[in-house]
């Protein structure tokens, strides 16, 4: 009799510790890929997220916008990162596999800052000049008046939005074949302040060690280096919106986290990181 | 005393000598030192070579693989069970491989593609696309397509391998059979706005069956049937619904001749409209169609996408011949003697048709969550809006008409010998109303389950309801029916019922 009590009290534990762990919180776990440019702000703000909320985990990837777009179509990643806005092809892809247009949320902006060596005498150059450098027509930095050195190119990887913007709205061609292709904004910066003759681009967030070209419009409009006024201002030729895309319009704890990227708090981190906020 | 002499002596020559070995030994050092210095110079120097070399490699191999970028490869390969429930087919179930395509396409510089995609099937390989596209340099928004490729119009356009039901609508099929054409189209499409117009020329018969009086198909692969050329045209324009979704509408026209290859035009109702001076005259192919897509975040994707098209399409018809020689007769009359000889030519042909018809499908697609996704889909077809039910079997055309020549020859004068070859030219035009003019509707229901971005799942259930047509004798026959023949077993389909040819299929797409 007091064996059977006891299993009858064993078993009431057991029971009671499963349905207890069967309402226990579990982690929801947020994937978040994309865009090289952004990885360091997502990066800043999953890690302040998770501080305040410890029952949420956010992991962030890069890998390019256009990889992140991917992760988005083929269902690996919650939120895709994108420094670039989604292609018609790419939103017909989301279109197709799920029957949805795919939801676009600003949630910074950026101004794709041209990189030279601290030791080139070149301070600014018109969107037509840098055409010309990055398409492979002006080889030579006599030309834009510079030393008479031949020019090295370094750029982004065909999978980065930086990549695709800067071709887009300023290169307007191909790239020159002599431009080298680096993995992340980072790499650019490196490599040109390694490089006297070095140009490259990226985000203004990695700037640092290098000197920013100021940049112009044409021959007569006023040159301007990318900065919070600046970009803010609409002066800087070269600005961009970063983005969020999901599948669907958010719900639960990706509304949840969405929602504080865009308030104040998270939009401060924008600043810090060295972008500008959306609001 | 004398011991304390030698040990100076010998301090003195210890320290002599290390007073001269010390110059010798630190000259030996600097000179140690330059030749290491030489030597991790020289190093460095063949270091630097090195990486310069590998550096010279290194952009050589980039550029051979950023050429290997430009080729892109894709393709997707659709296995399936069917199950036919109608009784005529035989064998009632069947493997398959629908489609097992490759897509290779080619883009050596921006804005210039070279698109090859042919479709293996077992003991069969065709050429399912083959274009180049040449876009313009400056605003991206003109492009020109020359080959063979899609006619612009939405469901031919949505690709086999994303489509959420096994097969495209019945309308779509009867007026754009194999989808491709070969031609030439002007795209336009600015980058900045969501609209897009397509204008196409093709030959216009690709796909289509045309047959002389044996049954053999005249519309040989890839050459044209005739002179004619047809013209499309489809403008569509997307309009955003805020973060709740998009709605895409748009509008196509077809605007064509077919060669009528007969003398004989039938009104769609299969009454006579004209008689042609030469059977190279054309008949036209001419319609219109509607077309929408919604698409709207509710818990999760919902698309509803539809279209409407109505018009004309005509088929051509033929010639056929047969002859008879009847034996000689002789008529004397008046003192003449004729002598004739009677040829019976008899030419059984098909007049050209041009039918009314219309046609429209709808689509109902909703995913659940990421792996999941179900569609309805019901869509009609009504190859012929002029004949009622009833008079399906019952309209035709019998266009006979026979014509004598006569070609006497005389001979002799008492009597007069006349001969004539005769000649009698029964032409037998016929065409009558049948199964080919029977509407369908046709409910298709699919569910999708996707095991990851590259392999997907299907089974669907398809019931094509056909109108009942034709009228039924006191007997309960009705007068549109088709026979087969399934284990020599003879059967009859009578149309004045509903024919069941429900087919289930379960699919398995695996993409590259």
């Amino acid at each position: 009799m007091k064996k059977m009590k006891k299993a009858g009290v064993s078993l009431g534990i057991l029971m009671i510790a499963l349905i207890g762990f069967a309402f226990m919180p579990v982690p929801q776990k947020i994937t978040v890929k994309g865009s090289d440019t952004m990885v360091i702000l997502a990066q800043k703000w999953a890690e302040v997220y998770m501080k305040s909320h410890q029952e949420t985990i956010i992991q962030v990837t890069g890998g390019g916008s256009g990889t992140g777009i991917s992760a988005l179509i083929n269902g690996s990643t919650d939120i895709c990162n994108s420094s670039r806005p989604m292609k018609q092809s790419e939103m017909d892809k989301l279109k197709d596999r799920y029957a949805s247009l795919g939801i676009e949320i600003p949630c910074a902006k950026d101004g794709v800052t041209i990189f030279l060596n601290s030791s080139n005498p070149v301070k600014e150059l018109t969107l037509k000049q840098l055409s010309n450098i990055f398409s492979g027509k002006t080889k030579n930095w006599k030309e834009v008046g510079g030393p008479d050195a031949d020019i090295k190119l370094y750029g982004r990887e065909n999978s980065s939005g930086t990549y695709v913007f800067f071709k887009d709205n300023v290169v307007r061609t191909d790239y020159a074949a002599s431009c080298q292709t680096l993995p992340g904004t980072a790499a650019v910066v490196n490599a040109v302040s390694k490089d006297k003759y070095g140009i490259g681009y990226g985000g203004a967030a990695y700037a640092a060690g290098v000197k920013h070209c100021a940049v112009k419009k044409d021959d007569k409009s006023t040159a301007y280096v990318a900065n919070a006024e600046t970009v803010k201002a609409g002066q800087y030729p070269i600005t961009r919106y970063l983005y969020m895309y999901l599948r669907n319009r958010p719900t639960g704890e990706i509304k949840a986290y969405i929602d504080w990227i865009l308030s104040p708090e998270g939009q401060k981190l924008v600043t810090e990181i060295g972008y500008f906020p959306v609001k | 005393m004398k011991k304390n002499m030698n040990a100076l002596a010998y301090i003195s020559l210890i320290t002599a000598s290390l007073l001269f070995s010390f110059p010798v030994m630190a000259q030996k050092q600097v000179d140690d030192l330059k030749k290491e210095q030489d030597t991790i110079k020289e190093n460095a120097t063949t270091l630097r070579d090195r990486i310069g070399g590998v550096e010279e490699r290194l952009a050589t191999a980039e550029g051979d693989l950023a050429k290997l970028t430009k080729i892109k490869i894709s393709g997707y390969i659709q296995a399936q069970w069917q199950h036919f429930e109608a009784a005529s087919s035989y064998p009632d179930n069947i493997f398959q491989v629908r489609r097992a395509r490759i897509k290779f396409q080619y883009e050596p510089v921006q804005g210039v593609v070279f698109v090859l995609q042919p479709d293996f099937q077992p003991g069969n390989i065709t050429i399912k696309d083959a274009y180049a596209i040449a876009q313009d340099p400056w605003l991206k928004t003109f492009s020109l397509w020359a080959g063979k490729f899609n006619r612009p119009n939405y469901e031919v356009e949505y690709s086999s391998s994303s489509r959420e039901v096994p097969e495209r609508s019945r309308v779509i099929r009867a007026i754009y059979p194999d989808e491709r054409a070969i031609g030439a189209k002007l795209e336009i499409a600015p980058p900045q706005i969501p609209l897009k117009i397509q204008l196409a020329i093709f030959n216009g018969n690709d796909g289509l069956t045309i047959t002389d009086a044996n049954g053999n198909n005249i519309n040989a692969q890839n050459t044209d049937f005739d002179n004619y050329k047809d013209i499309m045209g489809r403008v569509t324009y997307a309009f955003k619904l805020g973060n709740i979704g998009g709605l895409t509408i748009g509008a196509h026209g077809y605007y064509g001749k077919i060669k009528a290859n007969s003398l004989d035009v039938l009104n769609s109702d299969y009454t006579y409209n004209k008689t042609l001076d030469n059977v190279g005259q054309s008949v036209k192919k001419n319609w219109v169609g509607f077309e929408a897509q919604l698409y709207f975040d509710f818990l999760g994707g919902l698309a509803l996408k539809g279209e409407y098209i109505f018009g004309v399409n005509s088929t051509p018809g033929y010639f056929g011949s047969s002859t008879v020689v009847s034996p000689m007769t002789s008529v004397l009359k008046n003192d003449t003697l004729t002598l004739a000889t009677l040829t019976t030519k008899t030419t059984t042909g098909r007049p050209a048709i041009s039918k009314n018809f219309n046609g429209y499908y709808v689509y109902l697609i909703k995913n659940i969550g990421k792996r999941n996704q179900v569609a309805v889909r019901f869509d009609y077809y009504n190859p012929n809006t002029k004949l009622a039910a009833g008079q399906i079997g019952a309209a035709k055309w019998d266009g006979s008409s026979s014509k004598m020549v006569n070609n006497f020859t005389y001979a002799g004068t008492d009597p007069v010998i006349a001969t004539n070859s005769q000649t009698k030219t029964v032409v037998n035009n016929l065409l009558k109303s049948g199964t080919g003019d029977i509407a369908y509707s046709t409910w298709t229901f699919a569910y999708t389950y996707f095991f990851d971005d590259n392999i997907k799942f299907m089974i669907s259930y398809e019931i094509p309801i056909n109108r009942k047509s034709g009228t039924v004798d006191a007997n309960g026959n009705g007068n549109v029916t088709s026979n087969y023949t399934v284990n020599n077993i003879a059967s009859v389909y009578d149309y004045s019922n509903w024919i069941k040819q429900n087919t289930l299929t379960v699919r398995m797409q695996v993409k590259f």
